[in-house]
């Protein structure tokens, strides 16, 4: 198995506030890897720096084997980010919106509409895909955007909170997506505080807090490790 | 390139929405309705206008003076009343704006030399331009009796002279001197010409760089607001790319925007270029060289082109301070005031008779160059011209390196200007 992702020694100052505190941890092909732990541990922070947005103040990340700081536009080319709070443009077609992003990750057309069709497929939206996004409901705009993070079928798919503002069917149906395009070779670095999805969803787990890692592993070892049923009591007694 | 066409024609779409369009049509109608109405009142103004005219005295001096008013394009409604008061009743009733009322025994004072008063009776029934231009017309009604009784009296007294020539002894001839050239003109004709020629255009500068600014200004906001700007930076797209989509899609827009509202303008103004005073070439302004040559207007086009550049530069910098669209809207501020500040420097004072700091400042705001230029370019002194163009130039290239160093680090999305409290504000990073 190669390595898609290794983290080391990881910080992010936000003026006085350390959001994390050193964190390393690697990721292989075809994993499912989530970070977990309450709001505000640092998770969100940890994946903007893997996705290039913020810049780290030490540490190193390596993404497929480029460096984060050296060759931040190759790591951009292979990889997708949905981040938590995402948003797509209102004045758009959903339509529209998958066209607009596929040009940006295809090197020709034919490719752009394939990635197009894809995307089409994982959103599900019908007829509505059609209308414009101001019109969407928060469940919508989230299959939208996780269409346009996966049609792609990135090397690594960075997904902040992806089912946050989705009901139980639409969660579901999203965790069976994330799953199959694992299948097809895509990696993924999730987050959630959402621990039970988190046990049905990942191959390994990390749980974090005050931007430090405090212990990882698959979820059937940590359980066995802190003598819990489930990932909730496993992150409340490594907390203690 | 796709990449970048891709991304251009996105951010166009974004701002060339449907309430931009609908408000553009709006302007534009309410300016050509505006312009109808305008057009209207002035056709009326330069109709001749109704005197109406109570002559109580009779004689001849009094039926010359009402000729005199005939022949300065005055259309006479001679009334018949026997009283004052008769007369202003009939006039109130038909309409008429203004009444005189020659007096019994006007004759006569006339032939003594006494002062002979008239009265006239102005009708106010509205407010409209027209209305209010007649208001003149009682001056010019005046002018044109004095000047005939002034010229009757001098062709009794002193027969066989030109009136003329006695009333206006001293002749004079105007000459305006620009640089090494000297020609016979009115200066009146010069300055009004000059003036016209630094107001049009830096009105068009003005609302450019305004609306262009607020449009980058919003167009980083909504990004962040909707929280599209991310995803987008994640992207595999020159981050450069970004900066420079935002800036051409806005100046494009607030170009076309610039236009319409200029043509909506044009018609409102309907007279722009037709009289002399509004602008119009007249022979001593072409005497004088006072035009634009190709090498000016190519010149004062890279000074607008400039200046545009600088204010969307500076704006996407905003942008990026701004948390929402209601913060970005607070954010135009800083730029519409160095829009402004030498937007009415230059209307109202002459940059060379201003103090030395006050100088510095208006050369040290790049948006002053252009309105400088276009007068520099006129009295053709270009070596002003261009070291203004140098130095938006280099002020341009500095805030686009800037713009581009934010959007390539993590400040795009973590600086923020905040409000404290007492009102200071700061800028988070």
């Amino acid at each position: 198995m190669d390595t898609v992702l290794k983290v080391k020694g990881l910080k992010k100052n936000y003026g006085s506030l350390q959001a994390l505190k050193g964190i390393s941890f690697e990721i292989q092909t075809g994993e499912i890897f989530a970070l977990i732990g309450p709001n505000g541990a640092g998770k969100s922070t940890a994946l903007r720096i893997i996705a290039t947005l913020l810049s780290p103040a030490e540490g190193e990340v390596e993404v497929l084997g480029f460096n984060l700081r050296k060759e931040p536009e190759k790591i951009r080319e292979r990889i997708s980010y949905l981040p938590e709070e995402a948003g797509a443009y209102r004045n758009q077609r959903g339509i529209e919106y998958l066209k607009f992003m596929a040009t940006f990750y295809a090197p020709e057309p034919q490719v752009a509409a394939e990635y197009v069709k894809r995307g089409t497929e994982v959103a599900d939206l019908g007829e509505r895909l059609y209308d414009r996004v101001g019109t969407y409901s928060k469940g919508m705009v989230r299959k939208l955007l996780l269409a346009r993070a996966l049609m792609t079928r990135p090397l690594l798919a960075i997904l902040d909170e992806p089912t946050s503002g989705l009901d139980v069917i639409n969660s579901l149906e999203i965790r069976q997506i994330i799953r199959e395009y694992v299948k097809q070779g895509t990696t993924v670095l999730l987050s959630s505080h959402n621990m039970l999805e988190i046990e049905f969803l990942s191959d390994r787990v990390a749980l974090i807090d005050k931007g430090v890692i405090l212990d990882s592993g698959t979820p059937r070892e940590l359980k066995e490790k802190y003598s819990a049923d489930n990932l909730e009591e496993v992150f409340r007694r490594a907390v203690r | 390139m796709r990449k970048f066409m891709n991304l251009l024609k996105k951010e166009i779409k974004e701002l060339l929405n449907v309430q931009l369009i609908v408000s553009l049509l709006f302007t534009l109608s309410l300016f050509y309705f505006m312009g109808i109405l305008v057009q209207g009142e002035k056709e009326k103004m330069a109709a001749p206008q109704e005197v109406a005219i109570l002559d109580l005295d009779g004689s001849s001096v009094a039926q010359g003076l009402a000729q005199g008013l005939s022949s300065a394009n005055f259309h006479l409604n001679k009334l018949e009343e026997k009283s004052k008061e008769e007369a202003i009743e009939k006039a109130r009733g038909s309409g008429a704006s203004l009444l005189v009322v020659i007096p019994s025994g006007f004759g006569e004072a006339v032939s003594s030399f006494q002062s002979p008063e008239i009265e006239t009776y102005y009708f106010i029934r509205g407010v409209s331009i027209s209305s209010t231009g007649a208001s003149g017309v009682l001056k010019m009604v005046i002018a044109a009796m004095n000047d005939y009784l002034s010229s009757s009296f001098l062709k009794d007294k002193v027969p066989g002279v030109d009136p003329e020539r006695l009333k206006n002894p001293l002749k004079n001839r105007d000459f305006v001197v620009v640089k090494d050239r000297i020609e016979e003109g009115s200066p009146a004709e010069v300055i009004n010409f000059l003036m016209s020629q630094s107001t049009f255009i830096p009105i068009i500068l003005m609302l450019i760089i305004i609306y262009s600014s607020q449009m980058v200004i919003s167009a980083v906001a909504m990004e962040k607001e909707n929280k599209t700007l991310e995803t987008l930076l994640t992207c595999p797209i020159n981050r450069n790319y970004i900066v420079v989509t935002k800036m051409l899609s806005s100046g494009l827009v607030g170009l076309l925007t610039a236009g319409i509202y200029m043509i909506g303008l044009r018609n409102y103004m309907g007279e722009f270029g037709r009289a002399p005073t509004s602008g119009q070439l007249t022979p001593v302004v072409e005497r004088l060289g006072l035009v634009f040559t190709p090498e000016g207007y190519f010149f004062l086009g890279v000074s607008l082109f400039f200046a545009i550049l600088c204010g969307l530069a500076l704006a996407v910098i905003l942008g990026v301070l701004a948390k929402d669209l209601k913060s970005a809207q607070s954010l135009v501020m800083p730029i519409t005031l160095l829009v402004l500040i030498p937007y009415f420097l230059t209307m109202f004072s002459d940059f060379n008779s201003l103090s030395f700091p006050l100088k510095i400042l208006i050369w040290a705001i790049p948006f002053s160059h252009p309105f400088l230029a276009t007068q520099n370019i006129l009295l053709a002194n270009y070596p002003p011209v261009l070291y203004g163009i140098l130095y938006m130039f280099t002020v341009f290239a500095i805030l686009v390196l800037l713009a581009a160093r934010i959007f390539s680090s993590d400040r795009v999305l973590t600086m923020k200007l905040q409000l404290r409290r007492k009102g200071l504000m700061g800028i988070r990073m």
